[in-house]
Order: C-alpha cells, then structure tokens, then sequence
C-alpha cells in the first residue's frame, strides 16, 4: 500500500491506540495490496476504535520498552550467571576465609567460567537489541555491567 | 425434514461458510506459535477461507491482548509478533469445544431422518 495512504489510514485511530499500535499497524498496511475493501475495513474498525475504545494499561506497553527487553533470555542470564558468581565467591569466603590460596580451587574456576561465559550472551544482546531500541538496551547493558562490576569487587577487594 | 446436501454448489457452500469471529480466529491461528499481522492473516485464510481484513485483525489483536489472552513478542525488523497465553489457550479450548457440540449437534439436524 502506498506510505501515505497508510499513514492516513492509521490516523483515523485515537491517539492512545496509535501510541501503542499505530507503528506495527502502518507496517501491517505498507504490507498489504490495499484496495478498497481494505481501505473500508480500516475505516470502519477506526470509527469502532473512537466509538468504543479499547482499554487497560496494555494500551501503554511498549514491545522495545526496557520491561519487555529485560525479559529476554540474553538480558536476564548474565545478570543471573553475574550473581551466580558472586554467590560462589562470598561461599567461598565465607568457608574457607579470605585468604589467597595458591593453587585455584574450583570456586575460582567456576567463577572464571561464569564470568567468561556471559560475554558470547552479552554480545548476542547487544549485536540484537542496540540497533532495535537503542535506549532500552543500553539501559540493560548497563545492568549488566553493574551485576559483573559487583561480582568482581569482592576478588579485588580480598585480592584473591 | 429433507436433506439439504447438493442444494447449492460447493464454491458457493465454501463462500456461505466463511466464519468470522476476529478474536477466535486470532486465538486459533496462535495456537501453533507466535506469528505476526501478515502471517495471521494468511494463516487465517488457510484455516477456514476467511480474509480478515487488517482493521479486523487488529480490532481482535488490542481485544485479546486486553484480556491478556495473547500477548506481543519484542518486535523482528519491521513485524511484531504475538503470542497465545496459557489463558488464551484454555479459552480457545473452551470455546472451539462449544464450537464443536455445537457444529455436531446442528448438522445432525440436517441430516435425512
């Protein structure tokens, strides 16, 4: 269908429909052949919409939102491996003391696994989402960092 | 009560067969997995013959998801996908059981006694 037919089509709906569906709507029409009867569907779904309006907080939720990102698997599970990690470490601690050992023991492996592991996640999150919604990977990014920044700070601090 | 089989021709059964309930349909198509507006819309018309115009479709989709019966996928490219809850689901089951009696029960009814 040709852009701004569809642009004017999707402006037929209210405003808070549009916030929410408008952009993936206008694609769905850029999509179609069109043709009249479309052209008559969408007005008349549009006339629905303003006469009977769709409600509930979904209206607002946005699929790129920050909410929506941070239940992706490649979001969450290098927060989850950061804080595995940590976990693993303030065991360690709290057992055999904070005393470096020479040799590395298994919590200094398992740690090192956890830590390097994430980072193939990371990128895949970051190659995936930046392009997408910028902003709300940043923000899981920095997430990230900060879980892999506090799982690091007890290591430093004891040098262990 | 005489038959009403061969009354009319079957392109024409097809044509007064089409069933359009937007949000059942919506249901029925995520059943199989998530899919976008596009996808639905052809799955849709594979199903049971009937074209869901993109008013419709999305008239059904903000209905459901308002229910929390679907729910929508982070977005590939330009396409955002949706898919069925548990919820939508059971309702989906429920209602095509309904259906089914129904159906059953109604074309029973047409056949010669």
């Amino acid at each position: 269908m040709n852009p701004k037919l569809a642009r004017l089509l999707t402006r037929l709906y209210p405003r808070p429909w549009r916030e929410r569906y408008g952009a993936e709507f206008e694609a769905l029409l850029l999509e179609s052949r069109g043709g009249l009867g479309m052209a008559a569907n969408v007005v008349r779904a549009a006339i629905y919409e303003r006469i009977s309006p769709t409600q509930g907080g979904k209206m607002n939720q946005d699929p790129r939102s920050f909410g929506s990102l941070s239940r992706q698997a490649s979001a969450f599970l290098p927060l989850a491996m950061s804080l595995t990690a940590l976990a693993v470490v303030l065991g360690h601690i709290a057992i055999y003391g904070a005393a470096r050992e020479a040799d590395e023991g298994a919590a200094a492996h398992i740690w090192q696994l956890l830590m390097a592991g994430q980072l193939p996640v990371v990128a895949f999150f970051a190659i995936k989402w930046l392009p997408r919604a910028p902003k709300a990977a940043l923000g899981v990014l920095a997430l990230q960092a900060g879980a892999v920044l506090v799982s690091m700070a007890p290591v430093f601090y004891f040098n262990l | 009560m005489s038959s009403t089989r061969n009354v009319v021709k079957t392109e024409k059964n097809q044509e007064l067969g089409h069933y359009s309930d937007p949000p059942l349909l919506v249901l029925a198509s995520l059943a199989n997995g998530p899919k976008h507006g596009h996808a639905m819309i052809e799955d849709i018309e594979r199903l049971c013959g009937t074209h869901l115009g993109p008013g419709s479709l999305y008239g059904a989709i903000a209905r459901l998801e308002q229910q929390s019966w679907i729910e929508p996928l982070p977005p590939e490219e330009r396409r955002w996908p949706y898919r069925i809850t548990a919820e939508g689901l059971r309702v989906l089951r429920a209602k095509l059981t309904t259906l089914h009696r129904f159906a059953e029960a109604g074309l029973q009814r047409l056949e010669p006694s």
